[in-house]
């Protein structure tokens, strides 16, 4: 990386939209409110259909709201001073390989740092880190063909294509679906990395001891409202609200409350469990 | 989604429940005893029939207007073609356009009959389902078996064909919503930069579809499909007496339309 990278804070206020269908509109987000600071992690959950994919959408600007507005460091991302910081918020969609194009791994990265005007040699440059940073080595990977790869190469590859563009705001919408264990492990090691390089991120997942291990803070949506954000309440409230909202409890707390032990304390991950009790 | 050129408006009116079939006959003897004949007053009963069939459909007019709305640029192309080149007596004349009576009521005449046509033609596809106009169209193909015309399979690949536009439109919304994120720009610059940016839309958007050409395919070969076999259907096209009346009333308006 060069130079350590200085996440994005973001906020929404009151940001509500809806979907223009034949006879009615269909409302996806209703007053949606919260906020993450610079360099934090969000977990986005709630059930199918609760609104976290249009939600993405809107904090990329891809979708207007209709109420409501996005900040970007306190900038609104909708104002022309926040055009330059709306192009510092990086979008993974769901299977994102199915929207690989290019001809070569090396030019597929390079579609998005063109895109934003950079010159050939810091486009290079920029590829070869992001590649390199998802695994996949650029002297090894840069040439081959996208549809060569595997299932999971071809996820680390969109991925690379998004953090070539040095995102500063980090938006990923289920990025763990479908994938093998030993992808998922290195997927989560390289959210881990960009975390530590002081990444905002926000991850919309179903997998919630994955969310558990690698975020903050928790925002959960049931029918597009805002039923919790903030840290995560690992209190008695909390674990019937994520119930109500078709999820479950992460693992390790479900294991710390069933040992007796102060959830507030509940492990991160396996290898911090064994630590404590051992 | 907006509706596009006159698309199916579900419902459940009279017109709605008439057979495929029928409907597609009716439209179909309109649409020539339109063509034969060539005066007003044929025009004004065929118009009449047509407003008719889409009052008793029931479909909103907005819905209407907005499926109709884009073929009003053909007409109005009809009626400047004509309008500017016919023969006749001009009693206006700039450059190579002559301005002539004759020729404005052939216009006149002429973009009202292309009316009647979309307006005719309109109230079939408004009110029946695309895949009921499927089956109705491979039943009444059905002759051309004989000569060895697969029609039954001509309809499952028009079947097919319909089922997928709204999924591949889906999926090129989401693929160019993945471009724009990362900063593809389809709206700007001349034709030539436009089309260039639609190269990386349209590459995953094929191998999508040939992906899932070849999952469907797999998929009805798992579920016992063999082309050429006498298939049964969900939902047996009926005929029944509304049908007979449509077809008795049709010939009425063609005859009187061809006798005013």
């Amino acid at each position: 990386m060069t130079g350590p990278l200085r996440g994005l804070a973001l906020a929404c206020r009151g940001v509500s939209f809806s979907y223009e269908e034949a006879r009615a509109a269909i409302p996806a987000l209703r007053d949606v409110s919260f906020k993450l600071g610079a360099g934090r992690s969000l977990a986005l959950l709630g059930a199918s259909g609760s609104g976290k994919s249009t939600l993405l959408q809107v904090i990329k600007g891809l979708d207007a709201p209709e109420a409501g507005e996005v900040l970007l460091d306190d900038v609104p991302a909708a104002a022309a001073a926040g055009a330059e910081l709306r192009r510092q918020v990086g979008l993974v969609f769901q299977t994102p390989e199915l929207q690989l194009f290019a001809t070569s791994a090396r030019e597929d990265v390079a579609f998005g740092p063109r895109r934003l005007g950079w010159q050939e040699p810091d486009v290079a440059a920029a590829v070869d880190e992001a590649l390199a940073l998802v695994g996949l080595p650029p002297e090894q990977f840069g040439g081959r063909h996208p549809y060569a790869l595997s299932g999971g190469e071809q996820r680390r590859l969109a991925l690379a294509g998004v953090l070539a563009m040095r995102p500063r705001l980090l938006l990923l919408d289920e990025p763990f679906v479908s994938l093998d264990p030993a992808t998922r492990r290195e997927l989560a090691k390289i959210l881990l990395r960009l975390r530590a390089d002081g990444v905002s991120l926000v991850l919309a997942t179903h997998d919630v001891d994955l969310a558990w291990a690698l975020c903050d803070e928790v925002l959960v949506l049931d029918a597009g409202r805002v039923v919790a954000a903030g840290p995560w309440d690992l209190g008695e409230a909390g674990r019937e609200l994520r119930e109500a909202s078709r999820l479950r409890e992460p693992f390790l707390v479900d294991l710390w409350r069933r040992l007796g032990r102060d959830v507030a304390s509940a492990p991160r991950t396996v290898a911090e469990a064994a630590e404590a009790l051992r | 989604m907006k509706p596009a050129i006159a698309q199916y408006y579900p419902g459940d009116s009279v017109v709605h429940r008439l057979d495929a079939r029928a409907k597609f006959v009716a439209v179909t003897g309109l649409a020539i005893a339109l063509f034969v004949r060539d005066s007003f007053a044929g025009l004004a009963v065929f118009a009449a029939a047509g407003v008719i069939a889409y009052v008793l459909s029931g479909v909103p007019a907005a819905w209407f207007w907005r499926a109709f709305r884009p073929l009003l640029w053909l007409v109005g192309l009809t009626f400047l073609a004509q309008v500017l080149f016919a023969p006749g007596e001009p009693f206006f004349s700039f450059w190579i356009f002559h301005f002539s009576w004759a020729g404005l009521e052939f216009a006149a005449f002429l973009s009202l009959r292309l009316l009647v046509l979309v307006l005719i033609g309109s109230v079939l596809t408004l009110t029946t389902a695309p895949l009921a106009l499927t089956d109705g169209l491979a039943w009444l193909g059905r002759p051309l078996r004989r000569l060895r015309v697969p029609t039954d399979e001509l309809a499952l690949m028009v079947t097919i064909a319909l089922r997928f536009i709204p999924t591949l439109l889906v999926e090129l919304d989401q693929i160019m919503r993945a471009q724009r994120a990362r900063g593809a720009d389809f709206g700007s610059g001349g034709p030539i930069r436009r089309a260039k940016a639609l190269v990386p839309v349209l590459t995953p958007l094929f191998v999508l579809s040939f992906r899932r050409a070849d999952e469907l395919a797999l998929a009805m070969e798992a579920r016992c499909y063999r082309p050429g076999l006498v298939r049964t259907r969900l939902h047996p096209l009926r005929a029944g007496i509304g049908d007979a009346v449509l077809l008795g009333l049709t010939v009425v308006v063609i005859v009187a339309g061809l006798l005013v």
